[in-house]
């Protein structure tokens, strides 16, 4: 069974297991997903797991009963006893975030660039047509914070999703501020780059820039095909 | 309870063992070694370790069908597996011997 069909199979079984070891096994892919085992692997484990946890649950026994009470060990026993990453599959892995996060950015780029909604306006209107679409370096710039906070961003949630859960302190006031601030923060930075950035670096034929676009998801495409 | 770095090395050994009697799947290893006096072997605490065996190509692993649940997965010993059980049995029997010198030298001691 190839990793496409493994995970649909496992996608199913998923249903399948009571909402007790449901939350748990979640909990337990994520941080698999963010282990140095390749996705087949993942998935290989995945299947193991739900049908270890779903026997169970025949049996009238609860997850805890299989694994025990720490995920955490469990699973890094597990990662250890499996092969790593090769450095292909770190490659691959890299182009195929790539690919897909760069052309997302950039469709979303050429539907909110100014240029387009321009160019749609005077398609309406029947004036003439630009079809220059400038590129500034905040844009450049946004992509790159955009890309690294996403991928930072996957990596705590992976890495974190066995730690204990820890007992809110803070109170309901103070988190609004601590949450304002932060939201803040990350606004200003944008806004700050936004707005040194705005010098067009160059400008790209809106043509040439869609087929770039496509260009990446087909390179995405052949990724996933040699992976 | 054994303590878990003791039991690791152990178990692996018995494991093999089990395994090579007939082929057979994580559930009813688990509980055979309970069967046997081993408390508390949980089917998670041995999976690791069947990995392992299977990373290590001491074991083979198939999936068939099973009468509930999804499709299981059943282990049979290779031919390095064999092999590999030899040496364990070999090596206990040294380590036995040692550790029961030990302890009945103390025991005459302490008379």
């Amino acid at each position: 069974m190839n990793e496409k069909m493994l995970n649909k199979s496992n996608n199913d079984l998923d249903k399948e297991i009571n909402e007790e070891s449901s939350s748990a096994m979640t909990d337990i892919v994520c941080y698999l997903r963010g282990a140095n085992i390749s996705t087949y692997y993942q998935e290989t484990v995945r299947r193991d797991l739900l049908e270890m946890v779903l026997s169970a649950q025949d049996r009238g026994e609860s997850i805890q009963s299989v694994i025990g009470e720490d995920y955490k060990t469990f699973c890094d026993e597990v990662i250890a006893n499996l092969p790593k990453k090769t450095r292909k599959e770190r490659i691959l892995d890299f182009f195929e975030i790539f690919f897909l996060g760069t052309a997302i950015l950039g469709g979303i780029n050429l539907v909110m660039s100014k240029e387009t909604i321009t160019l749609l306006g005077n398609i309406i209107s029947g004036q003439s047509l630009n079809f220059q679409m400038s590129i500034t370096a905040s844009s450049l710039l946004l992509y790159g914070i955009n890309i690294a906070g996403a991928c930072i961003i996957v990596e705590v949630i992976c890495k974190t999703a066995l730690n204990p859960k820890k007992e809110k302190h803070l109170s309901k006031p103070k988190r609004f501020i601590i949450g304002g601030l932060a939201g803040g923060g990350v606004m200003a930075v944008f806004i700050l780059v936004a707005w040194f950035g705005k010098n067009t670096l160059f400008t790209v034929n809106i043509f040439v820039y869609c087929f770039a676009v496509l260009g990446l998801l087909v390179a995405y495409k052949i990724v996933k095909v040699i992976k | 309870m054994i303590p878990s770095q003791m039991l690791k090395g152990i178990l692996e050994g018995c494991i093999l063992k089990i395994i090579s009697r007939n082929e057979t799947y994580g559930y009813e290893i688990s509980q055979k070694l309970q069967e046997y006096g081993f408390s508390l072997i949980a089917e998670g605490t041995i999976y690791p370790v069947l990995l392992r065996l299977e990373k290590n190509a001491l074991i083979c692993a198939q999936y068939r069908e099973s009468s509930c649940g999804p499709k299981r997965k059943y282990f049979s010993i290779t031919e390095s597996g064999t092999k590999e059980l030899h040496t364990f049995i070999e090596n206990w029997q040294e380590l036995e011997t040692g550790v029961n010198r030990v302890f009945a030298e103390s025991e005459k001691e302490n008379q």
